[in-house]
This record gives C-alpha cells, sequence and structure tokens, in this order.
C-alpha cells in the first residue's frame, strides 16, 4: 500500500476551542455543508482545555471491518472514506463501532458520512481545510517524519513533566495522547 | 515560504484579500462564481507572512455576510414611527437637508459624526475629512475611543509615537520570557496563537496577566489571576522586585530613558506583600514573574483591552512600557511588544483623523503647522478647519443631554458598544435627526431616522494597517446590491448636496489613498512611500514610510524614540482604585470581554449560522463558591444588577475564574446587553470609559 507523503498531526494540548476546524470543514467542496470533526471540552466548568476530535484514519478501521456492504472504501494513500452512497444500507454499523465517535448518520438521507481527510485536496498534496486554518496549530499537516520527532519529543516532555498547572487544574490531554499515539 | 498552490473549483476564481474582523488582518482568498459573481466560499491564502492560511472561525464564515438575505439594499427613512423603503434621492435629499436646518438653527457643532474602524483607511480619512470640511464640525469621534485610546495615549506619553505593537509577529519567535497582560489572545487573536505557542516550543516562559483562566492563561509558568482594576497595583510589585534583584538595564535606563528616579522611589513603596493585599495575586507569584521576566536575554509584553478599558488605562499601559524600558527589552530582535488591537483597522483608523484631536497622519488638531498642512492638501482655508470635539462617551453624553441635535453614524454600533447603553440609547432616541450608514440594521440603525445601505468589506478596495503597523490591501471581490453605494461615496454625494462637492470629487479609493498620502506625509503616522503596488508586491508596508524608496519600519525604536530628544519617558504610577469598587450593597466585580465566535457588537457575527450555533446568547460565568452562595445552579437564570442597569443571563458556573469576579461577553443588544451594566467612568487623558471593572450585585431570577 501507498503511504501518504504528509499526515495529519494532532497536538491536542495546543487547542484553544476556536472550532475553526469545524468551520473550516464545512467549506471543504466535498463535505456538502457538514463538518466532520469534533471540538471536546476536556473538564467542562473546571478547566478551558479543549481537544480536537478528527478521524485518524486508523490501519485496521474499525467502521471498515463492522460495515456489512463493503460501503467504506480506503483510498490507496490510506485515507479512509465516508460510505459510498450507492452501496451504504444504512445500519449505523459503523457509528457504534468507531471508538472515537467519528462516523455520523445522516438520518435524512440514511447514509453515513465522517471525515475523509478533504480527499479532493489532499490527493493533489494541498493540506485539508481543518490543518490549514487551525490557528494555534493544534492540527497540522506536516511529513510522516515530522510527526514522529515531534511524538518522540511529546513522549519526553511527559515523562519529565506532567505536573499540574498553577491552579491546580489537571487535564487529560496526557490520556488522549497516549490514546492517539497508538 | 509556503509556496503551496491553491485549490480552485471549476467555474470559480480566488480574489486575495484579507478577513474584515480583527486586527490580525488574516489574509485569505474569496471564492468567487465566474459567471454569477457571487461569492461562494474562502480558500487559505498559505503565503501570507502574518497568518500563512490560518483562520479563526469568524473569518471562515466571514464570506457569509456578503450575500447575506439581512442586507439593507435600499434607503429607508422613518415615517409615522416606521422605517419605510425610500428612493436615493429622497434620503440624500433629507440628510443634507436635516444636516443644513440643524446647523443653522443649533451650530455646526450640533451636528456630528460618529465613525469606526472596521473600514479602510480611505474611508475612515475621509470620514475626518467629510466632518470638517463638509459639515464644518468638530464633533467627530469614533468607536476606537472604545477600544484603543488609552494604549495610543500610553505610548505616545512614553515613547512619543504609538503604533499598536513595536514589532512584527515575528518576533515573538525570538523571546525568551513573553507577558500577555489583559489579553484574552486565543479567542480575540486567535491566528497570534501559532507565534506564542511556537515561542513556548522553544523554551520561552509565559506569565499572564487575567483574572480569568483563558485557554492562554491555562499554559502560562506564570498566571497572575489579579482582581480587575488592580492592573497597575501588580505592576508596580513586579517593577519593585525588577529593581530590588537588580534585572534593570543601567545602561539602557541611562542613555535611552527618562524619570527612573521618580520611578524608582515610587516603586519602592509597592513590596510583594503590600501589592499582593491589593491584587489579591500572592507574594510569591509576583516574585516569580518578575524574575522570570528579569532573568530572560529577550522578553516581549503584549497587552489589550483587560488593561486598557478602565479609568486608569493609560496609567496600566504606561507600567507595561516601564517594564519594557526598565529591563531595556525593547528597540531590539525578540524585545518590545504592544497592543493587540482589536477592530480591523484599528491602528489605520486612529491615525488619519477620525478622532475628536487628530488630523491625518497622526498630528494633533491643535498644532498650528500641522492645521496648516492638512488645510492646504484638502485646499482650504486653516481657519475653516474646526478644533478639538468631544470624544465618544461625551459626545453620547452630550446627545443625551441634547447638546447635539443630529448625527451621522458610519461603521459603529454604539446602541451596543458604549458603555452605560441605557443613557446612550435614550439619547440616541432623543436626537432630532440620526444617520446610520451600514449594510446590516443595526440596534443603532433601528433608532434611525434615516438608515442609509452601504457595502461590506469585499465590495470595495483598500487598505487596512494591521495590529503591527502594516499596511495591507483589501480587494474586491464582489459587487455591491444594485444601488448600493460604499461609504465614501455616500461622503461625497451628501457633501455635493451641502455645497462642498468640489472637494470630494472621487471616482476611486485609489485617489482618496493618493490624498491621504499627501495628507499624512511628515506626520508621525507618514504613508507617503506606500502604494498600492508596493503594498501588493511586498506583503505590505510597515508605517513610516516616508519615501517610496523607503522600506518600511517593522521594528519600532532600534535607535531612538519619538520624543524630541530620542528618548523614552518613564513615568512613576501610584495605584489608584477602580470608579467602583466592591461595597456591601454591590458586593462583586464584573468584568466584560469577548468570545472567540463574535466580533464587537455582534452586528455581523450574530447573523451568521456557524457562530450562533456555538454561542447564541451571552453568559454569566461565576466562580462554584460564589455560585453556591447565591443558590445559583449551572445553566440557571441569573439576575445581575449594577447601579445603572440590570438583566438577567443563564449561568455558567466555571472554576476557571476568581470567586469575587463575574464575566459577561458583550457581543448582544438590548435586553441582552452588557453594557447596560458597565460603568461610564473615564480616563482622565483618553476618555476610555471603564468597562472591565465595576461594582455589581446578583440573585437568582
Amino acid at each position: 500500500m501507498l503511504t501518504l507523503p504528509k499526515v495529519l498531526f494532532i497536538d491536542f494540548e495546543r487547542c484553544i476551542g476556536c472550532r475553526s476546524c469545524q468551520a473550516a470543514c464545512i467549506e471543504c467542496g466535498g463535505h456538502e455543508s457538514t463538518y466532520r470533526n469534533y471540538v471536546i471540552p476536556v473538564a467542562p466548568g473546571l478547566s478551558t482545555q479543549t481537544v480536537p476530535m478528527t478521524c485518524f484514519h486508523c490501519k485496521d478501521p474499525a467502521c471498515v471491518r463492522v460495515c456489512p456492504a463493503g460501503a467504506i472504501e480506503i483510498t490507496p494513500e490510506g485515507t479512509v472514506l465516508s460510505a459510498a452512497k450507492e452501496k451504504c444500507m444504512g445500519c449505523r454499523n459503523c457509528t457504534l463501532a468507531c471508538p472515537f465517535g467519528i462516523p455520523k448518520f445522516d438520518f435524512e438521507k440514511k447514509i453515513m458520512y465522517k471525515c475523509d481527510l478533504c480527499y479532493d485536496r489532499t490527493k493533489d498534496g494541498l493540506p485539508p481545510m481543518c490543518a490549514s486554518v487551525c490557528p494555534s496549530e493544534a492540527l497540522q499537516w506536516i511529513e510522516q517524519d515530522e510527526a514522529m520527532e515531534k511524538k518522540r519529543r511529546r513522549k519526553v516532555t511527559q515523562i519529565l513533566g506532567g505536573a499540574p498547572s498553577e491552579t491546580g487544574v489537571h487535564t487529560i490531554t496526557g490520556w488522549l495522547n497516549s490514546v492517539a499515539g497508538r | 515560504m509556503n509556496t503551496l498552490l491553491n485549490k480552485v473549483e471549476p467555474g470559480e476564481h480566488l480574489v486575495p484579500t484579507h478577513c474584515c474582523y480583527c486586527g490580525m488582518q488574516c489574509a485569505m482568498y474569496l471564492r468567487v462564481q465566474n459567471d454569477s459573481g457571487k461569492v461562494v466560499g474562502v480558500e487559505p491564502r498559505y503565503d501570507f507572512p502574518v497568518n500563512k492560511g490560518k483562520l479563526c472561525p469568524k473569518g471562515v464564515t466571514a464570506y457569509q455576510t456578503i450575500h447575506h438575505p439581512d442586507r439593507l439594499t435600499t434607503p429607508l427613512i422613518r415615517r409615522n414611527g416606521k422605517l419605510e423603503p425610500a428612493s436615493w434621492d429622497e434620503a440624500l435629499d433629507l440628510v443634507a437637508g436635516k444636516i443644513i436646518e440643524i446647523q443653522k438653527r443649533h451650530g455646526k457643532d450640533a451636528f456630528a459624526v460618529f465613525g469606526g474602524v472596521s473600514m479602510t483607511n480611505e474611508k475612515c480619512y475621509l470620514a475626518g475629512k467629510f466632518a470638517r470640511v463638509a459639515l464644518g464640525t468638530a464633533n467627530i469621534d469614533y468607536n476606537g475611543r472604545f477600544c484603543m485610546s488609552a494604549a495610543a495615549a500610553g505610548a505616545n506619553k512614553a515613547f512619543g509615537i504609538d503604533r499598536g505593537l513595536f514589532n512584527p509577529w515575528s518576533d515573538i519567535l525570538l523571546a525568551d520570557a513573553i507577558l500577555i497582560s489583559g489579553s484574552n489572545t486565543s479567542e480575540c487573536h486567535p491566528t497570534a496563537i501559532q507565534y506564542f505557542w511556537q515561542a513556548r516550543d522553544r523554551g520561552a516562559k509565559l506569565i499572564v496577566i487575567d483574572p480569568r483562566e483563558t485557554p492562554i492563561a491555562r499554559v502560562a509558568d506564570v498566571h497572575l489571576a489579579l482582581r480587575p482594576g488592580t492592573d497597575s497595583a501588580l505592576l508596580n510589585g513586579i517593577l519593585h522586585v525588577i529593581i530590588a534583584d537588580g534585572y534593570t538595564d543601567e545602561e539602557f535606563i541611562a542613555t535611552r530613558t527618562n524619570g527612573y528616579e521618580q520611578l524608582k522611589a515610587t516603586v519602592a513603596a509597592y513590596t510583594p506583600e503590600r501589592v499582593a493585599e491589593i491584587t489579591g495575586v500572592p507574594a510569591g507569584k509576583i516574585i516569580r514573574a518578575a524574575r522570570l521576566f528579569g532573568q530572560a536575554a529577550t522578553g516581549m509584553a503584549f497587552y489589550a483591552r483587560g488593561i486598557e478599558q478602565h479609568s486608569k488605562g493609560v496609567e496600566n499601559v504606561l507600567q507595561h512600557l516601564n517594564l519594557l524600558l526598565l529591563t531595556g527589552k525593547i528597540g531590539k530582535p525578540g524585545c518590545g511588544g504592544g497592543t493587540l488591537t482589536g477592530q480591523g483597522n484599528g491602528q489605520g483608523g486612529r491615525e488619519h483623523g477620525q478622532k475628536a484631536d487628530q488630523l491625518p497622519g497622526y498630528r494633533s488638531i491643535l498644532d498650528p503647522a500641522a492645521r496648516a498642512h492638512v488645510a492646504k492638501v484638502w485646499g482650504i482655508l486653516e481657519p475653516e478647519l474646526p478644533g478639538k470635539g468631544l470624544s465618544a462617551y461625551e459626545l453620547l453624553a452630550a446627545v443625551e443631554r441634547g447638546e447635539v441635535k443630529g448625527m451621522y453614524v458610519v461603521c459603529s454600533n454604539p446602541a451596543v458598544s458604549a458603555p452605560n447603553s441605557n443613557l446612550v440609547n435614550r439619547g440616541l432616541e432623543n436626537l432630532d435627526f440620526l444617520v446610520v450608514a451600514d449594510f446590516f440594521l443595526s440596534e443603532t440603525a433601528e433608532l434611525a431616522d434615516v438608515v442609509l445601505p452601504t457595502t461590506v468589506w469585499a465590495e470595495d478596495e483598500g487598505t487596512t494597517t494591521n495590529a503591527e503597523g502594516r499596511v495591507i490591501k483589501i480587494n474586491k471581490a464582489a459587487e455591491p446590491p444594485p444601488g448600493v453605494m460604499t461609504d465614501w461615496q455616500l461622503f461625497r454625494e451628501i457633501a455635493k448636496r451641502l455645497g462642498r462637492g468640489q472637494y470630494f470629487r472621487y471616482e476611486k479609493p485609489a485617489e482618496i489613498f493618493e490624498e491621504l498620502r499627501r495628507a499624512s506625509q511628515g506626520g508621525i503616522a507618514d504613508y507617503y512611500g506606500i502604494s498600492y503596488e508596493r503594498v501588493e508586491r511586498e506583503h505590505g508596508v510597515f508605517w513610516p514610510c516616508p519615501t517610496p524608496d523607503h522600506p518600511g519600519v517593522p521594528r519600532m525604536f532600534e535607535e531612538r524614540f519619538g520624543h524630541p530628544d530620542g528618548k523614552a519617558q518613564l513615568h512613576a504610577v501610584e495605584f489608584r482604585p477602580a470608579g467602583e469598587t466592591p461595597d456591601a450593597e454591590f458586593p462583586l466585580i464584573l468584568t466584560t470581554g469577548r468570545v472567540v465566535f463574535h466580533y464587537l457588537s455582534g452586528n455581523q457575527t450574530r447573523r451568521v449560522g456557524f457562530l450562533m450555533e456555538q454561542c447564541p446568547e451571552p453568559y454569566l460565568e461565576i466562580h462554584p463558591q460564589t455560585a453556591a452562595k447565591h443558590c445559583i445552579l449551572d445553566q440557571t437564570p441569573v439576575r445581575v444588577i449594577t447601579r445603572r442597569g440590570a438583566m438577567v443571563l443563564k449561568a455558567r458556573v466555571v472554576q476557571t475564574i476568581r470567586p469575587d469576579t463575574l464575566f459577561i461577553p458583550y457581543h448582544w443588544g438590548k435586553a441582552l446587553a452588557a453594557n447596560q451594566l458597565t460603568n461610564p467612568e473615564l480616563d482622565p487623558v483618553c476618555r476610555m470609559p471603564e468597562f472591565k471593572a465595576c461594582a455589581v450585585r446578583i440573585e437568582p431570577a
């Protein structure tokens, strides 16, 4: 299988909760005015920390495995697409199987939709809309080597750092990082 | 530099321009359909050095205001108490007739102009000329008085020059310590965050002063959560430690500043322990913050409305400049900072004569030489130029007292954005004649006698000046709705009807810019060397730029300051309390601010679906301890009461605010307007109202 020259790297702690990624997701031509990424407050009322939640485009995606119709295609670059309109039977298995809640179901059109990494941009070497606009660089479209290096650095910081903030507010982003950094 | 190509959908083309909202003035492309000419979307502009394609949610959705169904497309005239559509001739004749009638009966100054700075330099410049040349009134001021006047006055006092940021954004990447004071940067200037985060990546220390744990305070090395209204005391504490621990740059102080001895004597009394009492910030944290900043080789200090919108806003600003000067951290790579401009053209709009006391080029209207220069450019006699007029809130108060009878409001919504809005609205309602030029029916327009529809930013071209002092170019992407004129055309048409048409013979914005260049020549904000071509070619030009071959000045004060002796002035500041402090009747402190989803009075962003989904209404941020004491639960209604007004909002119980402090975002009007509550106590120097601290009481509603 081909690998993407660039990957979507998520630096959770940089998120400022502005939801620009969602606004921009809507703007992507292939997204039919829906957003397919999410911003989650980590501990509402306790901290202003939020995290972006986008599809991780898993190597062996649960959504694809459970689809009885084989409607979810994985492109040669490894991008996990939305269900193909002509194949999706609306069973919603994928929405239940994904541990991150990424596939959503459109009850009017009776079809699943999800992040496709703005395939019509990324296949031409352009960053997806979310990473293009993210003002805090919580979402970055970077070379795989650079992503691996950042991941290594983050692990080191987690081991060396990890003290609670001045206000004593603990966030669970460390946990989220370890989940995402699979 | 990024050389990414952009995606162009079939049947579309891209128009390079900038966002219409905050002082970042992020670059973007608008997607325009070839056949219909409609703007249908946005595309990142990866190659612009300020934002590199990044946008906040307001920027991403900005284009949605262009063909919005709420757009005003015909003039409206109030008949029998109702605003009804009218023809252009009828509306403009009525406006001109009323101006003449009011000025004849009550004097020239009885008709005022109230401007704004979310429009191009060309329009801001013309607003000033329109007031002085077409109307001959001294009374012109603008919403920037509520925004950046304290920062401007502070910088003028300390440096002799006011440019919002003294450095380009890229200097942040060279700073080892960064102080952010009274700025919710991540919500108000989201695309600036990339610079702060990258500085953190390379180990820069971050100090944040804010009564709330904002998203940027969350990651600070030291977060000083002070009691609102005590900023100048806190800074005195930091300056005390800087001097006591020897973090001063004595050589810099000796060669480039005046006033050190007096400052030293004043801050000596502000020990960390005493300052802790005043501010509610533990002494240890004050010492730690001072040491982090003092020890760093390079450092920058940024501030915004949180320290400026006070009755001592100028003093608060001076304190931050004192810090930079004492530590010698200005005029060098990675050293400096400044104010984070809130409005799109807050910088340019305050330089070219829209202020009651100023003429183009940042000249004083009281300076005979400046008056002679501008009168010559305008082709009038110097004595024809009016003198200094009333500042924004004083103007609105004069309206309420019936001293000003008529007003032309352009690019502003004072019914929402002015403090003590009950009084301000009463005044606007009682005006003999109110004209509002806007593209949406704002809360102020609803009170008008005549509403003139105008264009949105994408329907005209011109320059703006971003927070860095970089002059950039807005380009036209769409045609206005049929018949709708842009603000400079409205000024021209009204001037014509007032018999002053010969001073406003413009056919395109470039002609206005040519005149602006000449009017600013030799002034502090000198634009003479700037042209549309240079702006496009060089990704913007930093002022001052006195000649066409001058490169512009990205980093200010490298060799000298603006005072005649070239030195900066240190100012000793004694702490004085806010205009209103808590007492038995009003035991808590209210502060106001913005959210990331809305811009200023919300007249634009409250009409954008995505933004309203995220934040449909204002709310009250309250600490759990305070909420419990008043039997208030999360998401339940609370009545908030001050000496000026009361309103009901839903509570948002959060631990990220001081227990003695409440917060309300201010982007809504009428019953939802936070400014019903705020205190119009003014700064004695710059006339900035105290939006950021007043005494308040709450009860379950």
